[in-house]
């Protein structure tokens, strides 16, 4: 098993009418051992904007702290919050710091920007930004991700039927991967709220 | 060193293996076509005094299948003799580089035994539970693969390892056994039944096949439990877990057990400690299956859904952090 796939996870993130839903796995794990079935993988940067880290766990942890902390110096100077979009580009521009000996995540950002237009997008370990209109996956669940939400994905979908869509796609791919899953952990944010939920899955 | 083998000799060469000189039993020399489930034999030996068998022949050639040397029990009864050799023989693959290939055979099955599986004897029989899933690397495959097999009425063998070398084996094992009552005129003992597979699996050695597989069963001396494995190691015991899951379902089933359990307390802690398994390791889960196999034969106990299972164990509580958010809101 590769590197990648040393701790499991699984991240997706979905774009609806106004608003946004990323949804990860709880799974933490050495190879096949599950070790804790609790592991943040989705953090806030502020209200608007979310990432979710696939990957390598310790990675996950450094590199949220790396960019909380990039994000806090931004606050000072600027005296607003980041656009997703820019943190995209910062996030892209710290993954490309380290070409020659990479952090090993692949995140997924999503946030809300000017006008509440939603903005999602997933990158790989080095930075490479792939935008999406519709939804991202990452993690060792990724292939059966993709085709879960292919399946499933209506474009303008509101906050409830989003949040019913990107659960049931996060769990069907799970089921087929033995490296991620038990649980999964769902935020959707709309322009007034953040709705943060704990799904009930299988434990196996 | 590479050799040029002839297309007709068949593996393994009978002749000189200890193990193979060792057993007593002889049978008619079963050539097996392996297509589907249903298994064809033929008395190859023209002097066989068992002709109801020709009627259940198909119309095949034989001729690949036929042993270069029949093996011979010494001192055994004579109506076992007539010269039939114990193992079903295999066309050796006609390539220029059979040590690369043997390599690479090993290598495909890759002995990993994701799975759990665990038998233990109590006071009133053999407790035998499985998972049933079944991955490749990280890809579940199924959920929902039979991982107990039923030999025969009174016997269970359990399957680890690669799927298909667990079924063709346990499948020849109970036409072995069948074979011997027929020819002795009463079944077949545990302790001989998994002596059998542990031999054919010992001639296999080397060649790739994973198979960790338990065999338990009810004869005249009370239960019995036999774990054999590829290697052609068999061990004979009370307590045996085989697989990826199978330190997870130790710990549970060690610190559960009594030898003095009921039927239902028994199939509690095996359904127990196959749950667990599945809890912790990533390549056990799908459905528990129980099994228990008595003085009557086996019968079927359960087949709980694992998923199910964890929240019927640990029900959820509600949340406290939901309520919180909720008068946060109200303010």
């Amino acid at each position: 098993m590769s590197i990648f796939e040393y701790n499991g996870s699984a991240v997706v993130a979905m774009v609806g009418k106004n608003c946004f839903a990323i949804a990860s796995d709880r799974r933490l794990g050495v190879q096949l051992q599950t070790i804790a079935t609790d592991f943040k993988r989705i953090s806030k940067i502020h209200d608007r904007v979310f990432i979710g880290l696939s990957g390598l766990a310790t990675d996950v942890q450094t590199l949220y702290q790396r960019l909380v902390f990039r994000h806090k110096l931004y606050q000072l100077r600027e005296e607003r919050d980041m656009k997703p979009e820019t943190f995209a580009s910062l996030v892209s521009a710290i993954l490309y710091e380290k070409r020659f000996g990479p952090y090993l995540c692949q995140p997924v950002i999503a946030g809300l920007g000017d006008d509440d237009k939603p903005f999602i997008c997933t990158m790989d370990s080095i930075g490479a930004k792939e935008l999406a209109k519709d939804f991202v996956v990452s993690g060792t669940a990724s292939e059966s991700l993709y085709g879960a939400c292919e399946a499933m994905y209506k474009p303008d979908m509101e906050a409830e039927e989003l949040f019913e869509t990107i659960s049931q796609a996060l769990l069907s791919s799970v089921d087929r991967d033995c490296l991620s899953g038990w649980g999964g952990h769902v935020y959707v944010v709309t322009p007034t709220e953040v709705k943060e939920r704990i799904l009930k899955g299988r434990m196996d | 060193m590479k050799s040029s083998h002839q297309p007709s000799q068949s593996w393994p060469l009978v002749a000189g293996l200890p193990g193979a000189q060792e057993t007593i039993y002889s049978f008619f020399s079963p050539s097996f076509v392996t297509l589907s489930y249903f298994s064809f034999f033929f008395s190859l030996n023209p002097f066989s005094r068992f002709d109801y068998f020709k009627s259940l022949k198909m119309k095949l050639d034989t001729s690949g299948f036929e042993t270069s040397m029949p093996m011979i029990g010494f001192g055994s009864s004579s109506d076992m003799l007539d010269g039939f050799s114990t193992v079903p023989s295999f066309d050796l693959p006609r390539t220029t580089d059979f040590d690369g290939f043997q390599k690479e055979a090993v290598q495909m099955v890759k002995p990993a035994k994701g799975t759990t599986t665990l038998a233990f004897i109590f006071k009133e029989g053999v407790m035998v539970a499985a998972d049933s899933r079944a991955s490749m690397g990280g890809y579940i495959s199924s959920q929902s693969v039979k991982k107990i097999i039923e030999i025969n009425p009174y016997m269970l063998g359990t399957m680890a390892g690669g799927a298909a070398d667990c079924q063709f084996w346990h499948r020849n094992l109970g036409i072995k056994c069948r074979l011997h009552e027929l020819a002795n005129k009463r079944r077949i003992s545990v302790s001989g039944a998994s002596k059998l597979l542990a031999n054919m699996l010992y001639s296999y050695r080397g060649m790739g096949l994973s198979v960790g597989t338990m065999i338990a069963g009810w004869d005249e001396t009370g239960p019995g439990l036999y774990y054999v494995d590829n290697e052609g190691g068999r061990l004979k015991g009370d307590r045996f877990s085989v697989g990826s899951g199978s330190p997870y379902a130790y710990g549970v089933l060690d610190s559960g057990y009594k030898f003095d359990m009921t039927v239902a307390e028994a199939s509690e802690l095996a359904r127990r400690s196959i749950y667990h398994a599945t809890f912790r390791d990533g390549a056990s889960g799908g459905v528990a299956s129980v099994y228990h196999v008595g003085p009557k034969g086996w019968t079927k106990l359960s087949g709980d859904d694992v998923g199910e299972l964890h929240y019927h164990y640990y029900p959820v509580a509600p949340a406290t952090a939901e309520q919180v958010m909720e008068e946060a809101a109200a303010e």
